[in-house]
């Protein structure tokens, strides 16, 4: 493996997670005032 | 900069008296998280004691005490979103050659909530653009008044309610326009779309474009023109008339889309935006640098028309879903169409007729029989029944005298009254019930639909597998390998935005509704249907949901007659007698329980006969002759007024009082002949209605204005074993808040105009048609049967239809997964079949139609009561 593609695969499973961790792990504050806009 | 004109006003503007409320809508909002990021920036402003942003209702209401209403506004702003304005003309005298155009605009431009004033001496006229909710019309007077000139006419505060309209209006009207470009785009791509695939099935084997075929030959012949374009020029062509579409008709989703992303949250937009995004960056590549793509051994495909569809019919969803919306308002309409514009006031000892509006606490006003009440007041003078059931939900009229209370709206029966005003305007009791139905309507939760919620799993996953799909081939993949990983990786993107997702709730919807229609159940929009489908607890008015609403003889005593000679008369003809005489008096009363006796008559076939020398005595009974004799029917009390000897009767009079029933005594020439039962009885169909109910595991409430004993019997009739008695108004929507922080969801049925509060803050509303109009427009539901089996009704239907957008949902995204695989290159190594054009469309194509398809079956919805 050329160091391009480890490069490239490791950028990606960074994306990857990062793009998990940012839309479908919310904060607790944020969760907290979206049930308070729902009450 | 402000001139000194200015500067009485702008202090009269700062200094705010201590907590005040505003409510004033903002624009910008696509999801939950917005209004919780606005809400964040208002709370955290100096002097706001509170805030809350509703999504659903696109407002915003704020309780501050030291903040300015400007901060108000910069707080919104500082969060990414804006006030919404609107804008009045007024006329202004003497502008045209006045030198002071621009003292006058500074004044008014320093008002509260005046966002921008523009003078225009020509017209003689200024436009000011403003913040409702913040901005009074009486500063913006004194404004120009301060500022030298003079309005031309006399500014009456503009509705509300009509403002609400036009905005509605306008967002149809944007819509179908933007849906009819979106939608002729679309049909011309696909049309011109076929001999760009046609050519593509030349070079490769394709099951799926093989299936496609006939249709590509018929089309063949039909435009042969098109056919004989070069692919190139077609490309353009397709790429500029999307370009618009995107641009203009779709444009909203890409704002959402991106204000979504910067709060963390994916919702539909997010799919439909990163789709067509990608769908649009490919094809625009492939049109203008189709080398990148050939160069590598690919095709240079074009999705042009995936782009216009999708875009066209999330659009057709969205304007079915705006026109459901904005019923709300008329609610407030109706309420306050219920005062009464005039009153009678006596100033200097002279009656004279003056707008409701003139009407000053302390005013002494006559109100006439027939006549609403004008104002909040007591009784100075005078004696009479008021029909209360605007406040209380109960049909029979309260007795009032000299000291009692009465309240604005409420109907004068029977007597003259003087009444002095004591709350006018907004703290009158009508005002208040008006502010509890909009704060309910405002602080309503906002259904995340269900599409949203998918959307909001579905859009990381699949860009996470795009990633992924985009190192495999830039790792193992042939060269070149970036263009390879590129392409699959926006492949990706493309095939997994499904079109159908945009019809799956809108047709089970539509289809739902009518079904509902057709057993008289009409839903006034998604949302309603989608909170009822969950709904875990019932609130149920008493009075018109759950009895008649209406007095009706339910009892009749009469003592064992006999002819001459002691021949016993049947008892039949004994009660048919009572009827007759009762009937015949009771048909000059005005007193509602005379109607109920008169109605009863009629229905047993009576003639009813003239009756002559009426006289009524206010409220307790009334005396005339008929055929000759002299008939009496009262109370007990007007009866032995009259000299009759009750003592027959007195144990019926006793049971009838146990059993909550209204006795009314009847006497034929002084001697005592019945009595009858009146009740407020229960409808037949309520029984059985809430066993139902109870079948379906649901929480039941009675809730009643009425007393406690009465409500007990009933509840005990009909099987609720949970009461809530004495409740006006605002009880009952405290009670639903009570059971909705317990985790409810609450459903609230109800008829009368007390009860639109509560309607408006449960879950969902479901009002009986035979009710009050009010309640109907606050509610979400309308059982036009006036038969609580509707409710049930109602419940099933809702559930089918939220089963049906379920399964929807399903097919809108399987196809569309399936292709994922083939995007994602799976097929490569073993047919080197990669995403093509024909690929989406087919999914485009079955999604589309399995969703139809299935909202259509809700068309056999059957409901367990026909009614």
């Amino acid at each position: 493996m050329t160091l391009g593609r480890i490069l490239v695969t490791l950028a990606g499973i960074a994306a990857i997670g990062w793009v998990l961790w940012y839309f479908l792990a919310l904060p607790p504050a944020q969760r907290a005032s979206r049930r308070r806009v729902g009450a | 900069m402000i001139p000194d004109v200015a500067a009485p006003l702008l202090a009269k503007a700062a200094a705010v008296p201590s907590r005040q409320r505003v409510t004033f809508p903002v624009v910008g909002m696509s999801c939950a998280a917005c209004a919780a990021r606005i809400q964040r920036q208002l709370v955290a402003t100096a002097g706001v004691r509170d805030a809350v942003v509703n999504f659903a209702t696109t407002k915003a209401t704020v309780e501050f005490d030291g903040a300015m209403p400007r901060d108000l506004v910069e707080a919104v702003r500082e969060a990414g979103y804006d006030v919404g304005t609107d804008a009045l003309t007024v006329a202004v005298s003497g502008l045209r050659f006045a030198p002071g155009v621009a003292r006058l605009e500074a004044a008014v431009a320093a008002g509260r909530g005046v966002v921008r004033a523009v003078a225009n001496p020509a017209a003689e006229a200024i436009r000011v653009t403003y913040i409702p909710g913040l901005f009074d019309p009486r500063e913006l007077e004194a404004a120009v008044v301060a500022a030298g000139f003079t309005l031309a006419a006399s500014l009456s505060e503009a509705d509300p309610v009509e403002r609400e309209r036009r905005v509605r209006q306008r967002e149809v009207r944007g819509l179908t326009a933007k849906l009819w470009v979106a939608a002729a785009v679309a049909v011309c791509a696909m049309v011109a779309s076929m001999p760009l695939m046609g050519m593509a099935v030349t070079g490769r084997v394709d099951l799926l474009a093989r299936l496609l075929m006939p249709l590509d030959a018929s089309l063949r012949g039909a435009l042969p023109g098109l056919y004989a374009l070069e692919p190139e020029t077609l490309k353009v062509a397709l790429f500029l008339a999307t370009l618009p579409v995107m641009a203009w008709a779709g444009r909203t989703f890409y704002v959402s889309a991106w204000r979504g992303v910067q709060h963390r949250s994916a919702d539909m937009n997010t799919l439909i935006g990163v789709g067509t995004a990608a769908a649009m960056l490919y094809s625009t590549v492939a049109t203008f640098t189709p080398g990148v793509f050939t160069g590598a051994g690919l095709p240079a495909d074009v999705y042009y028309e995936a782009v216009s569809s999708i875009i066209a019919l999330i659009l057709l969803g969205r304007l079915l879903e705006a026109r459901a919306k904005g019923r709300m308002s008329e609610a407030m309409r109706r309420l306050l169409d219920l005062a009464p514009k005039t009153a009678r006031v006596f100033r200097d000892g002279i009656e004279v007729k003056v707008p409701v509006a003139e009407v000053a606490a302390g005013d002494l006003v006559l109100v006439r029989p027939g006549e609403k009440i004008p104002v909040d007041g007591v009784v100075r003078t005078g004696k009479t029944a008021v029909d209360e059931s605007m406040l209380t939900g109960e049909p029979m009229p309260v007795e009032k005298a000299e000291g009692d209370e009465v309240v604005g709206a409420s109907l004068n029966t029977t007597g003259a009254i003087m009444v002095q005003a004591t709350r006018v305007g907004r703290d009158t009791a009508l005002a208040q019930i008006v502010r509890l139905v909009e704060e309910a309507q405002g602080s309503r939760a906002p259904v995340q639909r269900l599409a949203d919620r998918i959307a909001a799993v579905f859009v990381p996953v699949v860009i996470a597998l795009a990633i992924a799909a985009f190192v495999i081939w830039f790792d193992i993949g042939p060269t070149p390998a970036l263009v390879y990983a590129t392409v699959v990786f926006v492949s990706v993107l493309i095939i997994a935005c499904p079109c159908a997702m945009g019809l799956a709730t809108p047709t089970a919807i539509m289809v739902g509704t009518g079904r509902g229609a057709q057993h008289g159940v009409l839903f006034k929009g998604g949302a309603g249907l989608e909170a009822a489908s969950s709904v875990t607890a019932i609130v149920l008015d008493k009075t018109g949901t759950i009895t008649a609403g209406h007095p009706t003889v339910t009892d009749l005593v009469v003592a064992p007659g006999t002819r001459d000679g002691g021949v016993p008369v049947p008892t039949v003809e004994v009660e048919r007698t009572v009827l007759y005489y009762a009937s015949a008096v009771e048909n000059l009363s005005e007193h509602p329980l005379g109607a109920a006796i008169v109605r009863t008559a009629q229905e047993r076939g009576l003639e009813i006969p003239e009756a002559s020398g009426f006289r009524a005595k206010e409220g307790r009974g009334a005396t005339a002759r008929v055929d000759g004799r002299l008939v009496a029917v009262g109370s007990a009390a007007f009866l032995i007024e009259q000299g009759v000897d009750i003592g027959p009767f007195t144990d019926a009079i006793d049971t009838l009082a146990a059993r909550e029933r209204t006795p009314v005594l009847v006497a034929v020439d002084g001697a005592p002949a019945g009595v009858l039962g009146l009740a407020d009885p229960v409808k037949p169909s309520a029984v059985s209605a809430v066993k139902a109910l109870h079948a379906m595991g649901l929480h039941l409430i009675l809730v009643t204005g009425d007393v406690r004993k009465v409500a007990i019997a009933v509840a005990g009739e009909v099987g609720i074993d949970e009461v809530e008695t004495g409740m006006l108004p605002a009880g009952k929507v405290g009670l639903i808040k009570r059971l909705q922080a317990a985790g409810e969801r609450v459903a609230m049925i109800g008829d009368g105009i007390n009860d639109a509060p509560a309607l408006a803050a449960a879950d969902v509303g479901l009002a009986i048609g035979t009710g009050t109009d009010v309640a109907v427009e606050a509610a979400d539901v309308a059982l036009m049967s006036g038969d609580l089996r509707a409710a049930v009704t109602a419940l099933e239907l809702a559930g089918a239809t939220m089963r049906t957008i379920r399964q929807n949902l399903f097919w809108a995204f399987f196809y569309n997964v399936v292709g994922i695989p083939i995007a994602a290159g799976l097929l490569y190594p073993v047919a080197g079949v990669l995403l093509s054009p024909i690929f989406a469309s087919a999914a485009m194509a079955f999604s589309s139609v399995a969703v139809v398809t299935n909202s259509l079956r809700l068309r056999r919805f059957a409901p367990s009561f026909s009614t």
